[in-house]
């Protein structure tokens, strides 16, 4: 195999370091940790306002003028340890408009690391203690759970059980949104998967934002998608990942969509140089063995594309635009 | 290009393919050596390590002339553009009626936008979108002099805007027309790191103009592809002595130069418009988007399958170019032009481009006659223009050299090169349908060749690249070709599509069945392909 040659096919990278992920926050929310500190799986970070307001406020004549973004504290209620809580959003003619609400939610940090950056009303950043496997989208909140291996086919409802609650499964090629809606009501926190349909993923993003209006909460479940929205299985290299993870600890975030572990102690080998995977057209899904570029050749349709001889697992040759191919690097 | 090279590297690095041509001097000019168009992904070093390898391997003569070495293409200099991914900008004002025009310029000006208006939305929200870590610039505007209806409401949103461009220092703000007045409220500008700026108020129905050229300055970093384009697009201009429109379809945006010579010892000049939602395939295409490719598309695909095959293209957009992939690909392709054109209306009052470039990766992998229909099916006027297509895609890197007159002499030596004639597409307008229509004759160095004129349809003239010709249109009824006549000679040059008499309506009126729009589209691409009249 030239190394040169198989240096023309698309790269993608299989494990990402470090792992920057942005928790966002709107006005009024409130954040619990500043720049530097060191967080710990499950520890609270900000606490958000379920439905935020803007309320006008006149500031003490002796009162020095807050900065915009600064917390507001109001006045003790009868019967509780303080007043309610907001933020300073803008002031005008001498009045402030603070952003407040009256219920909050807690939202936690999926996995150990270091906050680098907190913007009131904007997001708070984290460096993971670990690695990660980026993913095209992640739809849903940050979560964590144990990671369990599906069906490497589609997951339907009927193959979910009671016992995969608290886990994070990993079910293969598609899913849909049947199954992610009672995957959430039975208690799964998130789910790893090939391919969303764009229908799937707008009936669960509409029952997502249902469950989140709704007064009683399920707890955050996400999911990950890793390759995009027809179906094609996971490829090997994530899938060998994913197996030396399962039964342990693993979080998924939105911002980078991403599934984060923290297990420095796995070796993660990384995938031979000449291993190619197909991701579209007739033989999509499948891997083999990158022999050579041919240089141009005419596919059907009439298009002429830079192509590549994959030997697949078979034994056959196959020529592929060089487009249609991937590695992992 | 300063050391004298014999040979250089053009590399055109877009968002999902890279295209690098090899440029060397020849007897005393620059030519295009060969090219190569790979996926995004791919190594540059080893795409150009190809290019060299095979140019050498074609011609070890030329190769020991321009001094390459085997494997020393990757020591050649470079000439390199890359285009970046939109930023969003978020566009606010203090009605809905003076917000329309702010959108309208902003977002042909290289900028993703989001908009809000006081009369539209609380407070609270406006300041949740300023303060979304994915808006990078504020574009707050006001009529010069505001109008009633905004004079109320722009101290306040001066306040809002003020306090969170003093919570994100970086956020970029853009205070245009009436609302100048108020950049007291923002403090010291200068100790910011993000610049505020004063900008002249947008204009109704002209979307183009001077705020649109200060937010494309502000959205496009200094070598990015899309601003070379504009440059490019001047000096070809004033090589060819044409008025010239340059089209480009990308990954993240749809571009749009027009140019034209200079006149009289005035310099060239060009228009630019980068429009993020004229992309190939936007990343999160809604009905509309959805809906507009299916209209091109002879597939017959339902919209959540039509949806998943945009957001494949939109996440690997080299793959699946052959079969249903490529018809898909020039159905998008086509969608995108349109919402080009869309965002580009006061372009439509001018006389139409002598010639009409097609450039970037929508068009890479698509027959050469059949990207020449996608544009004429899309931007449609009347009277008779050329067409070609940067098939090297090195107009853009050729823009990006920054001496004016070098950039020209360089446009000049490859001006044969870096054009693949499409060939000339004739529109006339206002035929009366049902009957012939007239009828055309050819007069080329090889003999003359007559054709029937049926309104509704195609008609073909196999004119190969670098010949001319002209053809002698006569016109049973009054028709509009350029001027309002009858009987009308054009000098025609030929092309891998030859010579196209478009007697489709303008503009192109296509059939509400999706299986009759098929059968149409399939037709007329027929008709290129194949010769056949449709």
């Amino acid at each position: 195999v030239s190394t040169a040659d198989v240096r023309l096919v698309p790269a993608r990278r299989l494990i990402s370091a470090p792992v920057d992920a942005l928790f966002a926050l709107a006005p009024g929310d409130r954040a619990l940790v500043a720049a530097g500190d060191s967080v710990v799986v499950g520890a609270p970070i900000a606490e958000m306002i379920r439905d935020p307001r803007l309320d006008e406020f006149d500031l003490p004549t002796d009162a020095e003028a807050p900065l915009p973004g600064s917390r507001w504290t109001g006045n003790n209620r009868r019967g509780t340890d303080g007043g309610p809580t907001g933020e300073y959003i803008f002031d005008w003619h001498g009045r402030w408009r603070v952003a407040t609400g009256d219920i909050t939610d807690a939202l936690e940090t999926p996995f150990a690391g270091i906050v680098r950056e907190v913007r009131p009303g904007t997001g708070i950043t984290i460096r993971a203690a670990g690695r990660g496997i980026r993913g095209i989208v992640a739809l849903g909140g940050p979560t964590r759970g144990r990671l369990q291996l599906g069906a490497d086919g589609e997951l339907r409802s009927g193959g979910l059980d009671v016992g995969s609650a608290g886990t994070i499964l990993v079910v293969g090629s598609r899913v849909d949104a049947e199954t992610l809606t009672r995957a959430r009501a039975m208690g799964v926190c998130g789910v790893v998967v090939a391919g969303l349909a764009s229908k799937e993923r707008r009936d669960f993003i509409g029952s997502e934002a249902r469950q989140r209006a709704a007064l009683h909460r399920l707890p955050p479940f996400a999911v990950l998608v890793l390759d995009g929205a027809t179906r094609r299985p996971l490829a090997g290299a994530v899938r060998a990942v994913l197996a030396a993870l399962a039964g342990f600890e693993v979080a998924i975030v939105t911002d980078p969509p991403m599934l984060v572990f923290d297990r420095p102690n796995l070796v993660i080998p990384p995938p031979p140089v000449d291993l190619v995977r197909i991701r579209a057209g007739a033989m999509s899904g499948r891997e083999g063995q990158f022999i050579t570029a041919i240089g141009p050749r005419r596919f059907p349709g009439g298009a002429h594309l830079e192509a590549g001889i994959v030997r697949l697992p078979d034994g056959t040759d196959a020529a592929i635009p060089l487009g249609d191919l991937e590695r992992f690097v | 290009v300063t050391s004298e090279p014999r040979a250089f590297i053009a590399l055109d690095t877009g968002a999902a393919t890279v295209a690098a041509a090899m440029i060397g001097r020849v007897g005393s000019r620059w030519r295009l050596i060969g090219s190569i168009t790979m996926p995004a992904g791919a190594d540059v070093e080893a795409i150009i390590a190809v290019l060299g390898a095979r140019a050498a391997d074609a011609d070890p003569a030329l190769a020991v002339a321009l001094d390459l070495r085997h494997g020393g293409a990757v020591d050649l200099p470079r000439l390199e553009v890359a285009s970046h991914p939109p930023r969003k900008l978020a566009v606010v004002a203090a009605s809905q009626r003076a917000l329309e025009p702010l959108v309208a310029t902003a977002s042909r000006s290289g900028w993703l936008t989001a908009a809000a208006s006081t009369d539209g939305t609380d407070p609270l929200a406006m300041s949740t979108l300023l303060l979304d870590s994915g808006v990078h610039g504020v574009l707050v505007g006001a009529g010069d002099p505001p109008a009633a209806d905004e004079r109320r409401a722009l101290g306040e949103l001066a306040a809002l805007i003020a306090a969170a461009a003093g919570r994100r220092p970086e956020l970029v703000v853009v205070l245009a027309g009436g609302m100048s007045d108020h950049l007291p409220a923002f403090g010291d500008v200068g100790r910011r790191p993000g610049e505020v700026v004063l900008g002249p108020s947008a204009r109704r129905g002209i979307p183009g103009g001077p705020l649109a050229d200060l937010l494309l300055e502000l959205a496009l970093p200094p070598a990015d592809a899309h601003r070379s384009l504009g440059w490019g697009a001047m000096a070809l201009a004033d090589v060819l002595d044409r008025r010239v429109d340059v089209v480009e379809i990308g990954h993240d945006a749809g571009t749009r130069a027009a140019a034209s010579p200079g006149v009289g010892g005035a310099s060239a000049t060009a228009e630019l418009a980068v429009v993020p939602t004229a992309a190939l395939a936007p990343a999160d295409p809604d009905d509309a988007v959805v809906d507009r490719v299916g209209l091109w598309s002879t597939w017959g695909a339902d919209r959540h399958r039509l949806r998943d095959r945009l957001r494949e293209l939109r996440i690997a957009p080299w793959a699946d170019a052959t079969g249903d992939g490529a018809t898909l690909r020039l159905a998008a392709a086509r969608a995108a032009l349109s919402r080009l054109a869309e965002c580009t209306p006061d372009w439509d009052d001018r006389p139409p481009a002598d010639l009409t470039v097609a450039t970037g990766g929508a068009w890479a992998v698509a027959a050469a006659p059949t990207v020449a229909l996608a544009l004429v099916d899309v931007l449609r006027r009347p009277g008779a223009g050329q067409f070609a297509i940067d098939h090297a895609r090195i107009l853009a890197p050729l823009g990006s050299i920054p001496d004016a007159d070098e950039r020209r002499a360089m446009v000049a030596d490859l001006v044969d090169d870096l054009l693949a004639p499409l060939g000339t597409v004739v529109t006339p307008a206002g035929m009366r349908t049902g009957r012939n229509a007239g009828s055309v004759v050819v007069h080329g160095v090889t003999g003359e060749v007559r054709l029937d004129l049926t309104p509704g349809g195609l008609a073909l003239v196999d004119l190969p690249p670098g010949s001319s010709a002209v053809a002698e249109f006569t016109f049973r009824d009054t028709v509009k070709l350029g001027a309002r006549g009858r009987h009308f000679a054009i000098e025609v040059t030929g092309g891998l599509g030859g010579l196209v008499v478009d007697m489709r309506d303008v503009p192109l009126r296509l059939p509400d069945r999706a299986d009759l729009r098929g059968e149409m589209l399939e037709s007329w691409q027929a008709t290129l392909l194949n010769g056949r009249d449709a």
